[in-house]
């Protein structure tokens, strides 16, 4: 049996090397939807600038926070400043946005590296933590898109790391979310920068009427974190917290998963417990859950092959083993499907969505070149992996046009026009941001709309109101989809608001949620292509309608 | 209506289908003149676009009458052993030898096999009553037990191109008062609560908040969406091409590329008995042509001495009795123009989002349309007796009705959409299982919503009653 496995791995590699995808054997008949990019027009003019410091973050936050629930932005960029933008798209209409003024000072805006929304002190307004090099940020949200510094208001410190990820999570019976910070390399160290990983921080708000950090835990080792998630994988509803950490700088590191332990600092999984040995260069985590069987998949981004990891047979509540499955599924993106460069390929912000509504989970990925590194390849095009039918990822990126000469980061999956069909934002290095806007299946008399949807959100009360650590459950037929609500994850890029599902040829669906604190709702019955509200403890859902053009 | 004159343009309705297949066989003949298979499959070579003419629409609903009457067999892709009876589609868990099978289908050769009576695209007996199930789990049945199925009876389909006009603008005046509740709140900044009505059709009420967000609690007898489904007993279909999507699979294992096709599925033989694009677009688009410009029932009065005041004084006391608060008479309709694909229908089912032009059936080019009535607006007053909403139908006493166990697509076991009357004379026996012999009987079947109509009428002299009777059988279809 060892021989086969032997010979099997073997194969795969061999394949690997030859550039033979799997899913390049199978024909994909779902719809490519066609994204349009049209940043210019629409009104976004942001690019990712700096130096060393900034080969890595470039992240972005999608929020609303002018309550018209349309998803505002905030582009970092890194040695410029951030820069907010309101959303004024009509519906299924072009994209438009305009840049305002937060309220804030330039300096403050500077040296962001990425982003992540959330509402920390339960008010209904989203408030932002910026990650920055040097002190993080937290800007409080308030009424028609003001934010103001609130690192003195919730005790935050902010510190003077090269912070680079992200997540939140509110800890059972605990009124503020619990917050941790990756960073990455250790500037103030001596000598070069290899094997100066920088510890990464846990933030655990004290018990009160008001968020307060003051307390800082610290999670040590670092291995230079370039994306944390806090996720439960393992059904238990007590998430863990999972990093990714680059290889390029960390001596004797690997990929993390942190036990989080109520009221006591989080340990780490060993390989005792099952933890195996990986490094890579380990850029962005997603999460999905292809079989909805509560026990989520997970894709790593790196430089080369991306992974996919599924819980392998082997393990059990407590022992987290993992199995590689990306090569089986044709989603390892290991080198440019475009532009003829057959060097690697470098893979950052990741994420799990169904771009063309077919139900079939697809997954996006940024790419791009660090800054000039001639090992990998150059032109480096963004990927959509499309989900099949035959349950393989088909590389659709160029069809559907975003194989662009950028040098992806950051991105955002969003349905920024309110159509039902997921937009997609990228924050490139050194160009300005890429804005495709999703026309729907191209057809000779123009484009068609793609499958059905619904979008969902959820409020699930007084503390924790956008439900973060919820798990939506929709049901059509024999299928059923989960989605997580989660802060944290990507490179460098979070979003909030409602959470898109594909439907396919479903025309209705039925929903059910588990809430943070885990106890499940009854079904809430909804129709296809609609804006669905759910507020904990009514009997029916609402439906959500934009402003009519 | 003279029912010869209705006759005789039924005959020449056949005789031209009849022609048109014997033409469609010309070079089935040449070849292999005892082809068992569908020739007027694929007949209909393009989608129809725009406003077809009247020789073109002819053209069209004979090959739709051509394939409703078409008894498809293993050659067209009869059968579906990999696929359920699902509205998604929907793989069985083991592959099932028979093309037939009478409980959790397919169960018919054609369409016409249930829908006879008293002609082509008619409703039917109890003996064509179908099994109708979700076809998601326990998807393959064999017991009339009705926690595996609720049986229905065979609606008739006479009329049915007005009923979904009727549908599309109550649906479009109700997303309307939605949108008006929406903007008021906006403006206002307050909750503002408004009631529903379509075509005078009371559906509740909604509240807007300033957020934009709805309330739904106090809908009554619609969907979520405000969008009116006028077919099935339930009242769950959009469509007519979204109802013959369902029941081509359902019935009979042919499969509609719009939805079991590749594009939804990932293979173009979903159902997995070796044969491919079973059913284009274009064929379903002639059958929706067929069946929506089917006449609308007439109203007759046999030539027998004293029916006609029957008949009279019965249309008084069925008004009187409280029946027509449900049961409306007429109406009103803006517009004759039948547009296929139509604007409500989703993914799934093409809609006029999902096509470069849709095709207008012109109702009003139709001789039978000639005698519909209209109001001093011009609007047709569409007689269907019905109000194209769902009702509760039963009550702790009266719950013949509440037969089934199962909800239906999100509707209660208890709530049907009210029957629409017009052709009741014609498609005895009736109720929703086509279980009560009598009009009588089903009359005194209702309860609920309609426990108050049917207590007057039970409680009036047995001559009133009778009288209602003689109404109700002069409400018939000519075909």
């Amino acid at each position: 049996m060892k021989r086969l496995h032997f010979l099997a791995a073997m194969a795969a590699i061999w394949l690997t090397a030859t550039g033979h995808d799997a899913a390049a054997q199978t024909a994909f008949t779902a719809d490519v939807p066609i994204l349009h990019e049209e940043a210019a027009s629409a009104g976004i003019d942001q690019s990712y600038t700096g130096g060393w410091e900034f080969f890595v973050g470039g992240g972005a936050a999608s929020f609303d926070c002018n309550g018209d629930r349309l998803p505002d932005l905030l582009i970092a960029g890194g040695s410029g400043p951030a820069k907010f933008y309101v959303n004024e798209s009509k519906t299924a209409g072009p994209l438009a946005f305009m840049p305002f003024d937060p309220g804030l000072q330039a300096a403050d805006l500077t040296g962001v590296l990425g982003a992540y929304p959330l509402d920390i002190d339960n008010d209904r307004h989203v408030d932002l933590v910026l990650l920055r090099l040097g002190r993080n940020l937290v800007l409080k949200g308030g009424a028609d898109c003001q934010f103001e510094k609130a690192n003195r208001s919730f005790a935050i410190d902010g510190g003077r790391a090269w912070s680079t990820a992200m997540s939140a999570i509110w800890e059972k019976g605990k009124k503020f979310p619990t917050i941790a910070i990756g960073n990455y390399v250790d500037r103030s160290a001596p000598g070069t920068p290899f094997g100066t990983c920088e510890p990464n921080q846990l933030l655990r708000s004290r018990p009160g009427e008001a968020p307060d950090y003051s307390d800082v835990l610290t999670l040590e080792p670092g291995h230079c974190a370039l994306s944390v998630l806090f996720t439960d994988w393992n059904r238990t509803g007590q998430p863990d917290l999972r990093i990714t950490n680059d290889r390029q700088y960390y001596r004797g590191g690997e990929e993390q998963l942190w036990k989080m332990i109520e009221g006591r600092p989080p340990r780490l999984y060993s390989s005792s417990q099952g933890w195996q040995r990986l490094t890579i260069w380990g850029m962005g985590i997603a999460e999905t859950d292809f079989d909805a069987d509560g026990l989520p998949e997970y894709a790593l981004t790196s430089m080369g092959d991306t992974k996919l990891q599924k819980l392998d047979q082997e393990a059990g509540e407590d022992r987290p083993t993992y199995r590689d499955i990306a090569f089986e599924r044709g989603a390892t993106a290991h080198r440019p499907y475009a532009g003829g460069d057959s060097k690697p390929s470098t893979g950052w912000h990741s994420k799990f969505a169904d771009i063309n509504n077919d139900t079939r989970t697809d997954l996006f990925i940024a790419k791009g070149n660090v800054q000039a590194m001639p090992d990998f390849a150059s032109f480096d095009p963004d990927n959509l992996l499309l989900g099949g039918f035959d349950e393989m990822f088909h590389e659709k990126g160029m069809e559907a046009g975003i194989a662009l000469d950028t040098r992806g980061r950051g991105a955002i999956i969003e349905d920024f026009n309110m159509d039902g069909m997921l937009d997609l934002l990228v924050v490139n290095r050194e160009h300005p941001a890429s804005l495709f806007r999703n026309l729907g299946a191209a057809t000779d008399w123009g484009h068609r709309p793609l499958g059905n949807w619904v979008k969902i959100e959820l409020d699930n009360g007084k503390i924790n109101p956008s439900a973060v650590g919820a798990l939506i459950s929709v049901r059509t037929g024999t299928r059923t989809q989960t989605r997580r609500i989660q802060v944290g994850g990507g490179h460098a890029s979070g979003q909030a608001g409602f959470t898109h599902v594909g439907l396919g040829v479903s025309e209705r669906a039925t929903i059910r949620v588990q809430w943070p604190d885990g106890e499940w709702s009854h079904p809430y019955r909804v129709f296809a292509n609609q804006h669905v509200r759910i507020i904990r403890g009514e009997a029916n859902a609402r439906y959500w309608y934009p402003v009519a053009q | 209506m003279n029912i010869a004159d209705a006759r005789e343009r039924r005959g020449r309705r056949l005789a031209g289908a009849m022609a048109l297949q014997l033409t469609l066989l010309v070079p089935a003949l040449a070849s292999e003149p005892w082809a068992e298979r569908t020739q007027a499959l694929g007949a209909t070579t393009e989608m129809p676009t725009g406003t077809l003419s009247p020789a073109a629409l002819d053209e069209l609903t004979r090959t739709g009458q051509a394939l409703f009457e078409a008894n498809f067999t293993t050659l067209d892709g009869v059968g579906r052993p990999e696929a359920t009876q699902a509205i998604d589609p929907t793989r069985r868990k083991h592959p099932r030898q028979q093309a037939f099978f009478r409980t959790a289908g397919p169960d018919a050769g054609s369409c016409a096999a249930c829908h006879n009576q008293p002609a082509s695209g008619g409703a039917g007996d109890f003996v064509a009553n179908v099994f109708a199930s979700e076809g998601f789990e326990s998807a393959d049945f064999d017991s009339l037990d009705p926690q595996f199925s609720s049986e229905r009876g065979t609606n008739h389909l006479f009329g049915a191109g007005l009923v979904e006009l009727l549908a599309r603008e109550m649906s479009r005046e109700l997303q309307s008062r939605r949108n008006e509740a929406l903007a008021k709140a906006r403006a206002s900044r307050e909750t503002v609560r408004l009631s529903l009505t379509a075509k005078g059709i009371d559906f509740g009420h909604i509240s807007a908040e300033p957020d934009g967000s709805v309330n739904l609690d106090e809908l009554d007898g619609v969907d979520t969406d405000l969008v009116i489904r006028p077919f099935t007993q339930k009242g769950v279909m959009t469509s007519l091409r979204q109802f013959t999507v369902n029941a081509l699979n359902h019935h009979h294992g042919m499969q509609a590329d719009e939805r079991f096709g590749a594009r939804w599925t990932g293979s173009d033989d979903f159902d997995g008995d070796g044969k491919t694009g079973e059913i284009t677009a274009a064929d379903v688009s002639a059958l929706v042509a067929w069946q929506a410009t089917l006449p609308a029932p007439a109203r007759v009065v046999p030539e027998i001495e004293g029916w006609a005041d029957a008949a009279a004084r019965g249309e008084a006391n069925f008004e009187q009795f409280g029946c027509t608060i449900c049961h409306r008479p007429a109406l009103p309709l803006e517009s004759l123009s039948f547009a296929d694909p139509g604007p409500y229908d989703l993914a799934g089912t093409l809609n006029d989002g999902q096509v470069a032009a849709r095709a207008i059936y012109d109702i009003a080019l139709l001789e039978w349309a000639d005698g519909l009535p209209r109001d001093a607006d011009g609007r047709v007053l569409v007689p269907l007796y019905g109000d194209l909403k769902r009702h509760v139908m039963t009550d702790s006493q009266i719950d013949a009705l509440g037969n089934e166990l199962l909800s239906q697509r999100f509707v209660d076991r208890n709530i049907f959409q009210t029957a629409e009357l017009w052709g009741v004379g014609s498609t005895q026996p009736y109720g929703h299982r086509n279980d009560f012999s009598s009009l009588d009987e089903i009359i005194l079947a209702h309860g609920g919503n309609a426990r108050q109509a049917r207590d007057a009428y039970e409680a009036a002299a047995k001559n009133d009653r009778s009288d209602v009777i003689a109404f109700l059988k002069t409400l018939v279809i000519v075909p």
